[in-house]
């Protein structure tokens, strides 16, 4: 009862298998052995027969075996996790290299640990999956090809055996030409509808969805592809990122792997990069408006978001992250001890030299710092007095911080002095800011490979798990008081909803004959 | 906050719906059965609207999004997910022992974001990185395969259960666990139905990632640790393709598959990665 009601679930969601056929029907093809003497073992040995010399070969027979596919698969799967407990690349792989014994360490280094998924055996593991993906579907597919190819016999009875009364029926007339109506209905209905007399019987067969066999090559070859893309991808193109300030140029980018610099053959000038925020202060969008100069002349303008790169001459531009740099305009000012009114406003830019007022010397400041050991806004002042040692000292924009927060002996030190060229004290009064933009610079020549197979991959599980290659007959036997009819076919998936597609074929058959 | 409000309290209706399902397998009266399936199909209503309230209330705050943008937001589907799957294939087989296995799900799940105090359930604005088309078939397309796991999951908990079912043996609960064909058939429909939603999710996570971060693949550790659960069940859809594993073997694989669908959605977040948003 229960049996019987679970498996009307089977009939609504036309996905499953029937096992049985699965195995013996799709993919075995000399995989698995059958009891030999069988009928089927005898047509698979036919089937096959014209490999036995591949077959013979332990290497070809290692490559086009499944064990090997899932061996491969969970090792795979646990190198993965690996990777995923070993931190890779960047500062925490460097962390945890520093926190290994040396022979961990070179055991670690020796295996590419710190960056596996890059490393020759990972690459290797993927190859003989590939390898063994590629001879699985040669050693399968002409197996494949003949149950696609193949027109069984329309006389054959078998099919006919243990029919179930639903699939036939009986009328009390002569059909006076069933290559005419029944053919038709059938033809309408199935491909490569074939007919043939015995006897009193007329036979038809009629089949669909023989391409169904062919699902699982399209997702082989799908992750074949897919392989070939990141391939291509890791040896023709690059992953490289760059900061513009805004109102910069560059024409070199720094690669991620190795840190090396990439002279990109063009230049990109970052015009304006805005950030807007939520009223919580979160980020919300942020964007660079970019323009790209070739040979020194504007080529295009263009603005990069996130979540919309924007391409140049095959190289993408993401809008990644963004920063503010400290001291583009740096204002200082200087007092002389004596009096307070004295105070010289000064405009600087860092690194170049200035007078001091009353020409005692010069100063330049050599260093910027946003924000110098959680202190806030600090410079660093070079004096180079006419007469005299040259000093260094940095002056804060907020010197009550520096002494409420250092120890008195170092905020007293000379190098937090910023009164220490007498009789001058400096005082920084404001840094301007600047905006810079972080850009992922990549070229990946290999992603339309990727998408390819990433649409094959979706389209061959339609095929492979969602159609099935359906083959009826039907037989129209002459009797002595009228005529009988009876429907019987196979299916390589889904045996409930070919059922009930058997039964409906039964009665349209039925509805025709009788109103004729 | 309405909609967190009622969440909470459905974690309760499917808790008592769970208990239902109990009191039907242990004392075999259909009146329970029937109760449980009314519980949970108002539970699922009333869950449907609250979620429908927070995305509008979403775009009354200014921040209008989808709800699928952090982990409070995202368990609440994954109940939501695990509920309507269940109940689909409870209309279709009419049997509802399934139900006992797979609501204690959806209640964890329920249980864990309006409970537990690492998870906020407040509407947050989208970080830039999220606001993408892609959000939504991303996150719909990978929760459809994780609930179908879910119940793949249950289903092979069934089938490990129905092992110790014989014919000496009078236990009730064991005898209305349907029949262990029906059951391996019913989980590996489900694999399928998860293995190509995940497929999907992967597939449009890699389209997201490659125009957010300018990658398709940086193995992070959730991608790596969705190609691991995608590659367990490729080697159980496998395995029992072409070598004809059935039963015991495929409910342990599933097991394990299972597993790694739970580490790809919580334990990674213990590892450093892109997807931090996430977290909490």
């Amino acid at each position: 009862m229960m049996q019987a009601e679970w498996s009307n679930l089977l009939m609504g969601f036309d996905l499953q298998f029937d096992v049985i056929h699965a195995i013996r029907h799709l993919f075995v093809a000399g995989f698995l052995p059958f009891p030999a003497g069988s009928t089927r073992s005898k047509l698979y040995n036919i089937m096959t027969s014209s490999k036995t010399n591949k077959k013979s070969n332990a290497l070809w027979r290692f490559f086009s075996s499944v064990k090997l596919t899932i061996v491969l698969l969970i090792i795979l799967a646990i190198a993965s996790i690996a990777g995923t407990l070993i931190p890779q690349q960047g500062q925490g792989a460097v962390q945890f290299a520093k926190s290994l014994s040396p022979e961990w360490f070179r055991f670690f280094s020796s295996l590419n640990l710190f960056d596996m998924y890059h490393s020759l055996w990972f690459r290797i593991l993927l190859g003989f999956l590939g390898l063994n993906l590629i001879i699985c579907s040669i050693d399968r597919f002409s197996g494949s090809w003949k149950r696609f190819s193949t027109i069984p016999r329309p006389d054959r009875a078998k099919p006919f055996e243990l029919l179930p009364p639903e699939q036939t029926f009986f009328v009390q007339t002569k059909i006076e030409n069933p290559v005419l109506s029944i053919g038709r209905i059938l033809q309408k209905r199935y491909k490569r509808t074939q007919n043939k007399e015995a006897g009193h019987d007329r036979f038809f067969f009629g089949e669909k969805g023989g391409y169904s066999h062919f699902g699982v090559y399209l997702i082989h070859m799908s992750v074949l592809i897919i392989l070939v893309g990141g391939l291509i991808g890791s040896f023709f193109g690059f992953e490289a990122y760059v900061n513009i300030l805004e109102g910069g140029k560059i024409d070199t980018v720094t690669l991620r792997k190795g840190m090396s610099p990439l002279k990109l053959g063009f230049e990109v000038r970052c015009d304006k990069f805005t950030v807007d925020f939520y009223e919580n202060g979160a980020p919300k969008e942020y964007r660079s408006d970019l323009t790209f100069f070739v040979n020194g002349k504007e080529a295009e303008k263009r603005s990069a978001l996130v979540n919309h790169p924007i391409q140049f001459k095959g190289v993408t531009f993401y809008q990644a992250s963004y920063g503010k740099l400290p001291g583009k305009k740096i204002r200082l000012k200087i007092a002389k001890q004596a009096s307070k009114d004295d105070i010289t406003t000064l405009l600087i830019e860092p690194g170049r030299p200035i007078q001091l007022p009353e020409k005692e010397g010069k100063f330049i400041v050599v260093d910027v710092k946003g924000d110098l050991m959680g202190l806030g806004a600090a410079v660093e002042v070079l004096i180079q007095p006419a007469q005299g040692e040259e000093m260094y000292f940095w002056v804060f924009q907020n010197p009550q911080i520096v002494r409420k927060r250092l120890p008195a002996p170092m905020a007293r030190s000379p190098k937090f002095n910023a009164s220490a060229f007498k009789p001058y004290t400096f005082f920084l009064d404001h840094l301007e800011s600047a905006y810079y933009t972080g850009l992922q610079v990549n070229k990946d020549p290999g992603v339309n490979m990727v998408w390819i197979g990433c649409f094959m991959m979706v389209a061959g599980f339609f095929v492979t798990f969602f159609t099935s290659h359906r083959k009826i007959w039907v037989r129209v036997s002459e009797e002595e008081s009228g005529t009988r009819i009876s429907v019987a076919g196979t299916a390589s998936k889904n045996p409930v909803g070919f059922q009930r597609e058997l039964e409906n074929l039964t009665n349209d058959l039925k509805d025709m004959v009788k109103s004729e | 906050m309405i909609n967190s409000i009622i969440l909470s309290y459905i974690t309760f209706v499917y808790f008592g719906s769970f208990m239902l399902y109990l009191f039907m397998m242990v004392n075999g009266r259909d009146i329970f059965g029937r109760l449980a399936t009314i519980v949970t199909i108002v539970g699922f209503a009333v869950q449907t609207i609250a979620i429908v309230l927070r995305w509008m209330e979403s775009y009354s705050l200014g921040i209008g999004h989808a709800p699928f943008s952090n982990l409070y937001e995202s368990l609440i589907f994954f109940a939501w997910t695990v509920i309507l799957l269940y109940l689909i294939m409870e209309w279709r087989t009419k049997n509802r022992t399934l139900g006992a296995f797979v609501t204690p799900l959806a209640f964890l799940a329920l249980a864990y974001a309006s409970f537990s105090p690492n998870v906020r359930s407040h509407i947050q604005p989208l970080i830039p990185a999220l606001k993408s088309n892609w959000l939504i078939s991303h996150v719909i397309t990978c929760f459809f395969g994780y609930a179908a796991f879910g119940l793949s999951f249950g289903i092979s908990i069934m089938y490990l259960l129905k092992r110790l079912d014989n014919d000496d043996r009078e236990n009730l609960f064991l005898k209305l666990i349907p029949g262990k064909g029906v059951l391996d058939e019913l989980n590996y429909q489900m694999v399928v139905i998860g293995f190509l939603m995940l497929t999907l999710g992967i597939i449009t996570g890699s389209v997201w990632a490659h125009s957010a971060w300018g990658t398709y693949w940086s193995w992070d550790p959730k991608e790596t640790w969705s190609l691991i659960t995608w590659l367990i069940y490729a080697s159980v859809l496998h395995s029992r393709m072409v070598r004809g594993w059935k039963g015991k073997k495929i409910a342990i694989l599933c097991f394990i598959g299972f597993s790694c669908v739970l580490f790809t959605y919580f334990g990674v977040n213990y590892l450093a990665g892109l997807h931090s948003y996430a977290k909490s």
